[in-house]
């Protein structure tokens, strides 16, 4: 109960920092463009905002595909096989899910320590670049907790 | 192992994968890291693993993505499309297959604000299949006209669809948009041909509605104003130079949000819904162009193009051949594979192979959006004929694959006026931002 419990709540929050990023873009830009073509006085970094709530809204709206089994898959096999080679496929195909998220969060430490050491910046926010590297990586985290959540939740239904 | 050997490998691996139920991001994934390790060491690799998920998701250009599928949310769940049909309704009343007609002119409208097909089949299943049977119409025939027109919503810009070719081809957004309107709006009038035809060699199947009074054609005229400006001011707004692609898909959503607000047809909750929605969908897409650009940095790697290309010179093959030859790989893969994925797969590989040749890459992304169009209407995996039927359960799926067999005709031929006249696409993108 407790677990699932986590697992929501780890998928309404990133759910919640996805949808205020989408927002952020839509806001910004709008204001942007009336600031820019009413009053001549452009948003300073817009473009660089955009950018950076994209990558929020990536990294964390994956969870919400992930536990929701969201991801595009070619179902030709399911009316082929039987029960279980279903079963089984299903599982092959979690743990493929699971194997590249986990490889792929592996990788992005050294390139997110980098960014943290050099002291990288967003050119015109001055936004220092690990800060958005942190919600990826955090956004990531949260996406193989969800993956591995449906993944247990679906071979328990399977079982079922 | 020679790289191209393993390019061709990896090809094999990956369907292999797809075909197993991988979800496709993850094969992309898994067999572009795994090659890129076996063409360049694993230090290579893992770094590349790194920073390419982070550098696909901060492409500005890939920001319309979300915003168009939100802003196509919205204008569904406030009925700003059930508007648009209601008017061509009304429109087109006493015309013999008028309602297939209207089906398929709302389509194209609702399409070029949404920019995807499934939103639009679901979104014009809901709104005129209930309509196409009250009027007494074969399921057949509406379903026919729903899965064709639906499938228009790829072509008409803003299509997503083209918005993850430029990002994987380095092409122009704008210039993609401008190249998809010309041959969306010549199929849409393939579309009503075929209806109409059919409507006269089966009148049974689509009896004629009364015919509307001026008055009433008048007053259905104006329905749709909302729906109209939210896509002259977006879209009209990107040819006009006055926005990028993401300020226009901004513009949409903040404009249908206010319009539905205005008009007490949008609650919080529905906001919410919609939203979530939209999340869902767009980071599904995300994962798979991160996949894609894993897996197509080692095609890259492997110089499989250049040797398709030295194959088909080395066989005398003239460019049309080799058009014909792709054009049928992707016909034969869109019955098996999901449209997004088989672009994302596909075009790092046929891309160069048919830039060799000399064809225009904004052309030949006008191409593969209409065979990937035509995927999502052809048996027996057509996505849009799924879409139809997970709506609409009582309908025989036998039906719906009747129903299409005509339309399909209709991208057929726009294809092969397109290999004659390649203008049809790069005319006005010429026009308005000069050769490529």
């Amino acid at each position: 109960m407790l677990f699932q419990a986590a697992i929501f709540g780890i998928r309404a929050v990133q759910t919640v920092l996805a949808v205020l990023a989408v927002l952020i873009i839509v806001v910004s830009t709008v204001a942007d463009i009336v600031l820019r073509y009413g009053f001549g006085r452009p948003i300073h970094g817009a473009y660089e905002i955009v950018e950076t709530m994209l990558v929020v809204f990536v990294f964390n709206g994956m969870s919400l595909v992930f536990l929701d089994r969201g991801h595009i898959v070619i179902d030709l096999v399911d009316h082929l096989v039987g029960g279980r080679a279903r079963r089984g496929l299903l599982a092959f195909g979690d743990l493929a899910s699971i194997a590249a998220l986990l490889l792929m969060l592996w990788a992005m430490f050294d390139p997110a320590m980098q960014a943290f050491e050099y002291g990288d910046r967003k050119l015109e926010l001055g936004l220092k670049v690990w800060v958005i590297w942190a919600f990826a990586i955090g956004g990531t985290i949260g996406g193989a907790v969800c993956a591995m959540a449906a993944a247990w939740v679906g071979q328990r239904r399977a079982r079922a | 192992m020679s790289p191209p050997i393993l390019g061709a490998a990896a090809v094999v691996v990956l369907f292999v994968l797809l075909f197993a139920r991988v979800p496709v991001w993850a094969a992309l994934v898994l067999v572009g890291f795994v090659g890129n390790m076996g063409l360049s060491g694993f230090d290579s690799a893992f770094a590349l693993l790194g920073t390419t998920p982070f550098d696909t998701a901060s492409i500005y250009a890939l920001s319309v993505v979300p915003l168009f599928i939100i802003a196509g949310g919205v204008a569904s769940t406030t009925g700003l499309s059930a508007d648009l049909f209601k008017a061509a309704r009304v429109l087109l009343s006493g015309m013999r297959g008028g309602l297939s007609v209207a089906t398929i002119v709302a389509s194209a409208c609702f399409g070029a604000v949404c920019g995807s097909s499934i939103a639009t089949a679901a979104t014009m299943t809901r709104i005129a299949l209930g309509e196409m049977r009250r009027a007494d119409y074969a399921d057949t025939v509406a379903t026919g006209a729903i899965a064709a027109g639906g499938s228009l919503g790829i072509l008409f810009p803003p299509s997503i669809i083209l918005v993850l070719y430029a990002a994987i081809s380095e092409q122009s957004v704008p210039k993609l948009f401008a190249a998809g309107l010309l041959p969306g709006i010549v199929l849409m009038l393939l579309y009503i041909l075929v209806a109409v035809v059919m409507a006269y060699v089966r009148p049974q199947d689509s009896p004629m509605a009364p015919s509307a009074s001026m008055g009433e054609r008048v007053r259905a005229l104006s329905k749709p104003w909302q729906f109209v400006s939210l896509f002259g001011v977006s879209i009209g707004g990107i040819y006009a130079g006055i926005f990028s692609p993401t300020e226009a898909a901004s513009v949409s959503v903040a404009g249908a949000v206010l319009l539905g607000a205005i008009g007490r047809r949008l609650d919080f909750r529905q906001l919410r819904h919609t939203l979530i929605v939209g999340v869902r969908t767009s980071c599904s897409l995300f994962a798979i162009i991160m996949g894609a650009n894993v897996f197509s940095s080692m095609m890259v790697q492997t110089q499989l193009p250049t040797l398709l290309a030295d194959a088909a010179r080395s066989l005398a093959l003239p460019g049309l051949a080799v058009m014909a030859l792709v054009i049928l790989a992707y016909i034969v893969m869109g019955c098996f594979l999901e449209g997004i994925g088989m672009i994302l797969i596909t075009v790092p590989v046929f891309l160069p192979l048919v830039k060799s040749f000399g064809y225009d890459p904004i052309w030949f992304a006008i191409i593969v959006v209409i065979v990937v169009e035509v995927g999502l209407i052809h048996p027996p995996v057509g996505m849009n004929l799924f879409v139809i039927q997970a709506q609409a359960p009582d309908v025989k799926i036998g039906s719906i694959y009747r129903g299409i067999l005509p339309f399909l005709l209709a991208p057929l031929v726009l294809i092969v006026l397109l290999l004659l006249f390649p203008g049809l696409a790069l005319w006005l993108p010429g026009v308005l931002y000069g050769a490529s």
